[in-house]
């Protein structure tokens, strides 16, 4: 909270004005980057696609389309074609398991089974099939701003003030 | 700890008016730095750690900060602990809040358009540039240049939380180690104290954050997470750039 006028200042630039320090923006059309994929791909279990194989004691659950997630452009060499079924993961409120379809060297679906028993009554034993899974993509774009987690030093604001300083901002 | 707090107004307003709407938001943030920082040896956090000041002495503010803070140790099941770090630091709070006040009185003042952004905390009104909502971008865990997402918001905030950037700085308070399993968590919905509340209490949980998460979309609460091995995991109503 410290020093917070100094990005706080800047220049009036007509009607719309900018005033302070514009995060990184990005420049448009840069080339999408892969990023650190990790497939849950213990317990690979390959199978015919088409309807993967039900769980003994879970209801299967669509985890959606992924339509909200950035399209998985990642070349996924080695990845063959198949449905495989990742490890079962146990957390505190039951088991999820993740079974993906991979097609064209891409995961072409990715649906998980989620605990639908044994759900106290605080939970609500719909919450946890709504945070759908996809691979994480790295990509660029043209933005007002940028959330992350920042860690920014009492020097570097100061270095910062000084700078607008000379600026004369 | 210092932060970088960033506004920009989009309204097309005169520049006195401008100028204006700017210096009041500092002054605002500069008084909530003197009342509430825990380096300043004269400020009411610091006042009231050392005894000098009774609860009831202290201003509403603070009292109402406090009684928040203590609202979200019970809601986060303790993995939000504004005593996680031994005496009181209500910094993870008063951040968000101090931002949400601040939005709050540049629309009483007239800025309907606008977004302040506290070290990568951000909360924005109406519409962005050109009449369209304001693009945020999440940045990409490991590749700094990188984002993972884009979002569109007209009213709303974004919080994220990451252990890429301070390192371990999250801890888990069951167990009193370093937070573990998510990398970053990005929450989105209308209240930026919340969402910043909410994102780092579940990178204190770990894994086990996401199913937190996942209730409280009911809350009009979405987001956004990657793992530690680069699984990445978005809620339905995350509302992304298309």
């Amino acid at each position: 909270m410290r020093r917070s006028t100094a990005a706080a200042v800047g220049t009036l630039t007509g009607a719309a004005l900018i005033l302070g320090v514009r995060l990184s923006v990005q420049p448009p059309d840069a080339p999408v980057a892969t990023a650190p994929v990790a497939q849950e791909q213990d317990q690979v279990e390959p199978e015919e696609t088409g309807e993967p194989a039900p769980e003994a004691t879970s209801t299967k659950k669509p985890s959606g389309n992924k339509k909200t997630t950035p399209p998985a452009e990642e070349e996924e060499a080695g990845l063959k074609a198949g449905t495989y079924k990742g490890k079962a993961v146990t957390n505190p409120y039951g088991t999820v398991q993740v079974t993906i379809k991979i097609s064209g060297g891409k995961i072409s679906s990715a649906d998980a089974t989620y605990p639908t028993k044994d759900f106290s009554g605080t939970i609500n034993p719909n919450a946890v099939k709504k945070l759908s899974e996809a691979t994480l993509a790295a990509q660029s774009a043209d933005v007002d701003t940028v959330s992350g987690a920042t860690f920014t030093s009492e020097s570097y604001v100061q270095s910062l003030q000084a700078a607008l300083d000379k600026a004369g901002a | 700890m210092g932060t970088v707090v960033s506004i920009e107004i989009a309204d097309d307003l005169p520049d006195p008016q401008l100028g204006e709407l700017v210096s009041s938001t500092c002054a605002w943030l500069h008084e909530v730095d003197a009342r509430f920082s825990t380096y300043k040896d004269d400020s009411e956090v610091c006042r009231f750690r050392r005894g000098e000041i009774a609860l009831a002495d202290c201003s509403d503010d603070f009292r109402l900060v406090l009684d928040r803070c203590s609202d979200l140790w019970r809601d986060t099941d303790g993995f939000f602990d504004a005593y996680a770090g031994g005496p009181l630091d209500p910094s993870g709070y008063v951040k968000g809040w101090s931002v949400e006040v601040a939005s709050s009185r540049l629309l009483a003042a007239g800025s309907r358009r606008h977004y302040i952004s506290a070290g990568g905390d951000i909360r924005m009104r109406g519409a962005g540039p050109g009449g369209r909502p304001w693009r945020v971008g999440v940045r990409h865990p490991w590749e700094a240049d990188k984002l993972s997402w884009v979002l569109e918001l007209t009213d709303g905030a974004v919080a994220t939380s990451g252990t890429y950037e301070r390192g371990a700085h999250v801890f888990n308070p069951r167990t009193g180690t370093a937070a573990s399993g998510l990398r970053s968590v990005t929450v989105v919905g209308p209240d930026l104290a919340l969402a910043d509340a909410y994102a780092t209490a579940a990178l204190a949980m770990g894994e086990p954050g996401l199913a937190w998460l996942a209730k409280r979309i009911d809350e009009g609460y979405e987001s956004a997470a990657v793992t530690d091995d680069g699984r990445a995991f978005t809620s339905p109503g995350l509302p992304v750039a298309s």
